[in-house]
């Protein structure tokens, strides 16, 4: 491990915060993505409440992004190298790599955005009529995989980004960000989409059901992700598990974020009321869990 | 050997040769500190003693080495000691020693402050018929007094012998007192003598190289002549790898000395005409101070003198004014630093130049000194920042406390900016002797001017106001010879024009003809006549002919590199250098060659005649010998200089020739280092009853209280020095960001024994007291600091470095308001390198 | 050929010229952390004294391109002493992390070898401050982007060695070709090793990949604070993907089978 490498200094509110909204944007839209490829009408509302939530979900992003920039205004040199004027990537570099994806995922799930609205006669505008039908001539499975592509990238990339780092917790919890992170996507953004359908009252029941089973899948896997990660890290896991950050992580993510929600689905599905306000709380509860989780990992690396 | 210096941190450029020499050639370095420093990490052996008892561990090493089977054995030893030195040499039968008399000598004064030497003085066989009967010439006078030669017995049984008494006066500083006294272990003592021993000899040689680790006691003169027998007595001087390495304090310095800024000499180690002494008239004046030491090269005394008046006032120095000596000023007392400032703070001195200096911080018992400022009339202060001194009388501690009011304080204070070491252009003379001439780079910035522009301006005004006065004490600067105005060329390229001539100051130094103002190759060249100039004799040959300045030169080779600057005397860069050859004249062995005697090269004498025989050194070494002396002469037994120097004396400024193991005059407080403990110490002298230095200089006056021997007040040993990062006081260092950064903050180095004791924790505030004052630090606990075991007592040591004041981005306080006006009585050096405090935690004041 | 620089801590006497130097060549001022105003003083004051045996420094910074390490091992008894001294700074890596990490290109190496940043090309972003395993390169409140060591990019390309090898007064600093400071280190390390000193060793010709600045210890590099085998970061990118994308997969899988019908529906045609 290397006792001397130096934190970024990256505030919580900046880069944590980004890690999450954009994993909760990415979430909800791969779930959207996913379930449009397996096209049953019952499930459209998952699909469209999605493509409603994650753009303006992403649109946060870029502000907190530049702002944590040294120098803000040059925030365009990651696509083009100011020496050439050519567009740039750095194949080595996860931001690089990263960034170019979350410009091309923003562009699709404004697409989709668009596509929803349009679709529901919500903007009567001709060119976007126009837009509407060119859109739909493209086949629905295709651009849905490649949505959820951009979706789980979004999603996971910033995982590895903290991974491909020197400090001794990130280094030593190398390779498992990724996975956590777009874990932690799928249930943040399946819970997002929980509570925007509560909001909505007309819930499908079905799909929220499936919704709901699909979280708790995905909360026992993040649980075996995180135990995994901290067995991989070994005493360099100790930020995470002391002072503010543990109880940050174990108090607010493991607890609060999956234990507790996951009793409270579990006591849902067993008592076979449909408890609307205790999904939310669960929903609720993974979405703070998923904020913690963020910031606990990321604040935790940088002590 | 490193001993009373942390070369590595103080003299960083210079330890690369050291360390160059242990890593490419196997030296074994040694470093003996009460610390272990920066220097002791890169050192092969560490060896810690007590503060202040570097002449017990010298004199123990000595013991050691004389009494030892290979310097008993080796004949290397025998011949070099028996006629090098003045080993073999009678000493007068009533001389007492310290250890008849418990640690004083023979001729003690009633009121126990001075000594008389004539119980110290050399057994003497008839004086010789003089040469001359009539005194025509100063070098006739001394003529008339040659002494005889001293008497010697070669085998060096007789008890009378230097030996014998050497041997007697050292027989108790043994491997056990060491550790007694001095707190290091007997097997790390007896390492570093045996590595000595066994590292001199024929083939190999040892040097010992210190700092004012040694000058700042009140034995510092004692310490330091201490080396010198060791390596007198291991054949060490006068030959490559060997000798005594004096590590300056300050860049150029050894200049000031040489040029003499000192009070008490003229420049080329002259004697000031002092009022005290018989020196009344110019004769008067040669037979005080050049005929003790006629019989030696300074037989050219008058030369040399006559050379220098003639220097300062040109024309108006003539042989019916005895070249002006009649005005020449004489000093009346100890006019140094110290004393200085105690007549200061008795109203006695009016107006005072400080010029690069700043006693508010790096003056002992630095508030004494700060009050003593304020009874003044006026005072100039020239730097190039504010420094502590010049606005003592606005911010300082005496200020912010109260004891000084600045209405109160009538001392008018002119502070005028000084230019910095690369707007000047002159001479640099380093501490090996090496002349190396500095070149201007920029001027000065708008009104800051050179310290020589300073002094030649001011001298110029000073010349302007006297000019019409009939007094005969302004006769002195009214005819002052004070012409130093530049060549265009020297200022064409810089905006002050005015900038005096460096080059005309180096030229009056060297010397020249006074008729056709031709400069001199050489000392040899100079007369008692009037009819040469020099400034300095010892610098002569630096400029040996017009256009020529050897300070210039840059060509280096891997050795003796002649043709790199220009080493005084007579570019000789190993002073003595004639004992780098046995007593016929052959090198002691190939690989120690230097100088030595061939039979067959023919020279030319100065009259053009060739002679046979003569000494040489391929490596381009000057000879510090008469250049034609055969190995066998033997000298005029009523000659002075060089004529009364036979061919075995290499010592050539020592008026028998030889290096002196035993001191018959010339130091006051001893003819033999003797272990003083220091002024202020936690123990008593366990060697002798005599506790310290009974001819230490002190001062009795309000504001310098002192510590009683073994004070329970104050029980710990401080010790003050400096650190790579700082210079001295700091006024140059303190001010710039990247070394303010570098340490901060004044710092105590503590172990952690003495910390636990106190309760005192690292990076926390500490506070340090003696009787004069008491000041806070950050306490750094170290195990490089160590408790030290002093005849079963455990005795504690800290270490102060003192560049702190409270001017400038870096601050902290001042570690001299904590040390004593006390001195060493040769040359009145502060001991600044130890005394005794106590420590508390916490802030001054008593804040936590 | 790459050039870089031999740091022989061996013959480091701990004297800092080196951070002075390089600070006087680069122009850059005392670390802004370092120092505080205070009443009625017109300048700021230093206040960094850590207690940490002569290091003030702490660590490198933007500010502090060059920084000497303390390590005093004393034991109780004083008849073991020794106390290191070693000046880290950038180690100009052949496989420079902070190089890899760099989304913009500012970071780039030069003809020499050398890696250094384009201040103008730099956005601010700190990722290449992690991702440096010695925590070399850091970020500027002043400037909103990073600096580090340039190896004296523009003397070494002006027929000049670094500023810091120049003034360094023992040698212990020396810049050239790396492969003939090689050979030097080799020669120097075995004849520490002839003398004794068995636990010599040299760090950086395996290191990360390999380090054109590179050192001659003379105790295990974990005594100077120094990563045992660090790798740099990227080496790790593929398997890291890798491991994420399997773990994609498995949540699409696991979304796609939550989702469908158990059974009843299947195949049935949907319209949107």
């Amino acid at each position: 491990m290397s006792p001397e490498s130096q934190a970024p200094r990256w505030e919580w509110y900046y880069i944590a915060m980004y890690f999450y909204i954009g994993g909760v944007s990415a979430g909800a839209y791969f779930i959207g993505s996913l379930v449009e490829l397996l096209n049953k009408k019952e499930l459209r509302q998952v699909s469209r409440t999605a493509y409603l939530i994650a753009f303006p979900l992403i649109c946060i992003t870029p502000v907190l992004l530049i702002a944590d920039l040294g120098q803000p205004v040059r925030f365009w040199h990651l696509f083009f190298y100011t020496k050439d004027g050519m567009p740039y990537m750095n194949l080595t570099s996860p931001l690089s790599v990263g960034t170019w994806a979350l410009l091309v995922y923003s562009g699709m799930s404004f697409l989709s955005f668009l596509n929803v609205l349009a679709g529901e006669g919500r903007l009567p505008s001709e060119a976007i009529k126009k837009f509407h039908t060119l859109f739909n001539r493209v086949p629905h499975k295709v651009y849905a995989a490649a949505g959820s592509f951009f979706g789980f990238f979004v999603a996971g990339y910033t995982g590895v980004l903290v991974n491909t780092t020197a400090r001794p917790l990130w280094e030593a919890s190398d390779p498992l960000f990724g996975p956590i992170f777009i874990t932690s996507a799928a249930s943040t953004g399946a819970a997002a989409l929980a509570v925007a359908m509560l909001w909505q009252k007309s819930t499908a029941r079905d799909a929220f059901a499936h919704l709901e089973r699909f979280d708790r899948v995905v909360m026992i896997i993040e649980l075996v992700l995180i135990g995994a990660m901290i067995v991989v890290a070994g005493r360099y896991a100790a930020p995470l598990l002391t002072g503010q950050f543990g109880v940050m992580f174990l108090g607010g993510t493991v607890l609060l974020g999956i234990l507790v929600p996951l009793w409270l689905t579990w006591r849902r599905a067993a008592s076979g009321a449909a408890n609307d306000s205790m999904a939310m709380l669960a929903a609720v509860l993974v979405l703070f869990g998923g904020l913690m989780l963020r910031i606990s990992l990321v604040q935790a690396g940088q002590l | 050997m490193i001993m009373g210096s942390n070369m590595a941190e103080c003299h960083p450029v210079a330890f690369r040769w050291p360390l160059q020499a242990k890593t490419d050639h196997g030296a074994v370095l040694m470093h003996v500190d009460p610390r272990f420093t920066r220097t002791s990490a890169l050192c092969d052996i560490h060896a810690p003693i007590r503060a202040g008892t570097d002449i017990l561990f010298l004199g123990a090493i000595i013991n050691q080495v004389i009494n030892s089977t290979r310097w008993n054995t080796d004949l290397f030893f025998k011949e070099y000691v028996v006629n090098y030195t003045n080993a073999a040499i009678l000493v007068n039968p009533d001389y007492k020693d310290a250890e008849d008399l418990d640690g004083i000598f023979s001729g003690m004064s009633k009121d126990g402050k001075s000594y008389s030497t004539d119980t110290w003085a050399y057994q003497r066989g008839p004086k010789p018929n003089p040469a001359v009967s009539e005194a025509k010439t100063f070098t006739d006078l001394l003529l008339q007094h040659v002494p005889g030669r001293p008497k010697t017995d070669l085998t060096l049984q007789n008890p009378q012998t230097v030996f014998q008494i050497l041997k007697k006066h050292y027989r108790r500083y043994t491997p056990e007192m060491v550790e007694k006294v001095c707190g290091c272990p007997k097997e790390t003592f007896l390492k570093v003598a045996e590595t000595l021993l066994n590292n001199s000899g024929r083939d190999k040689t040892s040097n010992i190289t210190y700092a004012v680790g040694w000058t700042q006691h009140t034995v510092g003169v004692q310490i330091i002549r201490l080396a010198g027998v060791l390596q007198a007595l291991l054949g060490n001087i006068g030959r490559p790898g060997g000798g005594i390495l004096a590590l300056r304090g300050h860049a150029t310095i050894q200049g000031s000395t040489d040029i003499a800024t000192l009070y008490h000499s003229l420049p080329g180690y002259l004697n000031m005409p002092d009022a005290r002494k018989n020196h009344e008239t110019l004769k008067d004046f040669i037979l005080t101070e050049a005929g003790p030491v006629a019989t030696s090269y300074w037989g050219n005394y008058p030369k040399f003198a006559v050379s220098y008046f003639k220097a300062q006032w040109g024309d108006a120095a003539t042989k019916e004014n005895n070249y002006g000596y009649d005005y020449h000023p004489k000093i009346t007392d100890d006019h140094s630093h110290l004393p200085m400032f105690v007549h200061m703070m008795e109203g006695q001195i009016r107006g005072f130049f400080v010029m690069g200096q700043n006693p508010a911080v790096g003056g002992q018992n630095a508030r004494f000194q700060r009050k003593a400022l304020a009874k003044l009339d006026w005072m100039v202060v020239r730097d190039f920042y504010e420094t502590e001194t010049s606005v003592f009388w606005k911010n300082s501690p005496e200020i912010k406390s109260g004891e000084l009011k600045t209405a109160d304080i009538k001392t008018e204070v002119f502070f005028l900016p000084a230019a910095c070491v690369a707007e000047m252009e002159g001479s640099f003379t380093n501490t090996q002797r090496l002349l190396q001439q500095h070149e201007k780079a920029a001027d000065p910035p708008e009104d800051a001017r050179s310290d020589i522009w300073f002094t030649y301006d001011l001298g110029k005004r000073l010349k302007k106001l006297y000019a019409n006065s009939p007094n005969d004490h302004d006769w002195p600067i009214r005819n002052l010879f004070w012409d130093y105005e530049p060549e265009p060329s020297e200022v064409e390229n810089f905006r002050i024009k005015d900038e005096p001539s460096a080059h005309k100051v180096l030229k009056e130094i060297n010397g020249y003809t006074w008729a056709d103002k031709k400069p001199l190759p050489t000392f040899a060249n100079l007369k008692e006549d009037g009819s040469t100039v020099s400034g300095a004799w010892i610098y002569t040959g630096v400029m040996p002919e017009d256009g020529v300045n050897k300070a210039r030169n840059r060509q280096g080779d891997n050795w003796i590199s002649p043709n790199w600057g220009f080493a005084w005397p007579a570019n000789r860069h190993i002073m003595y250098n004639r004992a780098s050859a046995d007593l016929q004249g052959k090198p002691w062995s190939e690989k120690k060659k230097l100088v030595y005697w061939d039979p067959n090269k023919e020279v030319k004498d100065p009259s053009g005649k060739i002679i046979r025989g003569s000494w040489v050194s391929p490596a381009g070494e000057g000879i510090d010998f008469q250049p034609t002396k055969a190995p066998n002469f033997r000298g005029r037994d009523n000659g002075i200089g060089f004529d009364w120097l036979s061919g075995n004396d290499p010592y050539i400024m020592k008026p028998d020739g030889k290096a002196w193991l035993f001191a018959p005059a010339g130091t006051v407080d001893g003819p033999l280092p003797t272990h003083y403990e220091p002024y202020e110490s936690p123990t008593p002298n366990l060697v002798y009853k005599q506790q310290s230095n009974p001819l230490a200089k002190t001062w009795f006056v309000e504001g310098n209280p002192y510590h009683k021997v073994a004070d329970p007040k104050y029980p710990i040993v401080v010790s003050t020095y400096r650190v790579t990062e700082h210079h001295l006081s700091g006024t140059m260092s303190r001010w710039l960001p990247w070394l303010a950064e570098l340490m901060p903050e004044l710092f105590c180095e503590i172990s952690p024994e003495l910390a636990a004791e106190k309760g005192i924790k690292n990076a926390e505030y500490m506070t340090i007291e003696t009787a004069r004052g008491e000041i806070q630090a950050r306490a750094l606990v170290t195990r490089r600091m160590r408790p030290f075991m002093i005849n079963g007592k455990v005795i504690h040591e800290i270490g102060l470095p003192w560049h702190w004041g409270w001017q400038a981005r870096a601050e902290g306080d001042v570690a001299n308001n904590l040390s004593a006006l006390v001195a060493d009585p040769n040359v009145t050096i502060h001991e600044g390198k130890v005394f005794t405090c106590n420590v508390r935690a916490g802030k001054r004041g008593g804040a936590a | 050929m790459a050039k870089g620089m031999f740091v022989d801590t061996s013959i480091c006497t701990g004297c800092k010229a080196c951070q002075v130097a390089c600070k006087e060549w680069n122009g850059l001022p005392g670390e802004p952390a370092h120092f505080h105003t205070v009443p009625d003083r017109p300048y700021p004051v230093a206040f960094n004294f850590t207690g940490n045996s002569y290091d003030n420094t702490g660590k490198l910074s933007a500010t502090d391109w060059r920084h000497v390490r303390f390590i005093e091992q004393f034991n109780e008894g004083r008849t073991e002493g020794r106390w290191f001294f070693s000046s880290d700074s950038c180690k100009h890596c052949k496989d420079a992390g902070c190089l890899n990490a760099c989304p913009v290109k500012a970071i780039v190496r030069t003809d020499m070898g050398n890696v250094n940043v384009q201040q103008d090309v730099c956005i601010g972003c700190k990722y290449c401050i992690p991702a440096c395993p010695y925590g070399v390169i850091s970020f500027s409140e002043q400037t909103g982007t990073v600096h580090k060591c340039t190896l004296c990019n523009d003397r070494i390309h002006n027929g000049l060695g670094t500023a810091c090898a120049k003034a360094c007064p023992t040698g212990s600093i020396s810049f050239g070709e790396v492969e003939d400071l090689k050979k030097k280190a080799d020669g120097r390390l075995a004849q520490l090793k002839g003398l004794g000193f068995l636990k010599a060793n040299i760090y950086g010709y395996s290191e990360a990949g390999g380090l054109n600045v590179f050192y001659l210890f003379m105790d295990d590099p974990a005594v100077y604070g120094q990563p045992i085998n660090p790798v740099v970061p990227q080496r790790r990118l593929f398997r890291s993907a890798a491991i994420t994308v399997v773990t994609a997969i498995a949540i699409a899988a696991a979304a796609i089978m939550s989702f469908r019908e158990r059974g009843i529906q299947k195949n049935k045609e949907v319209t949107p």
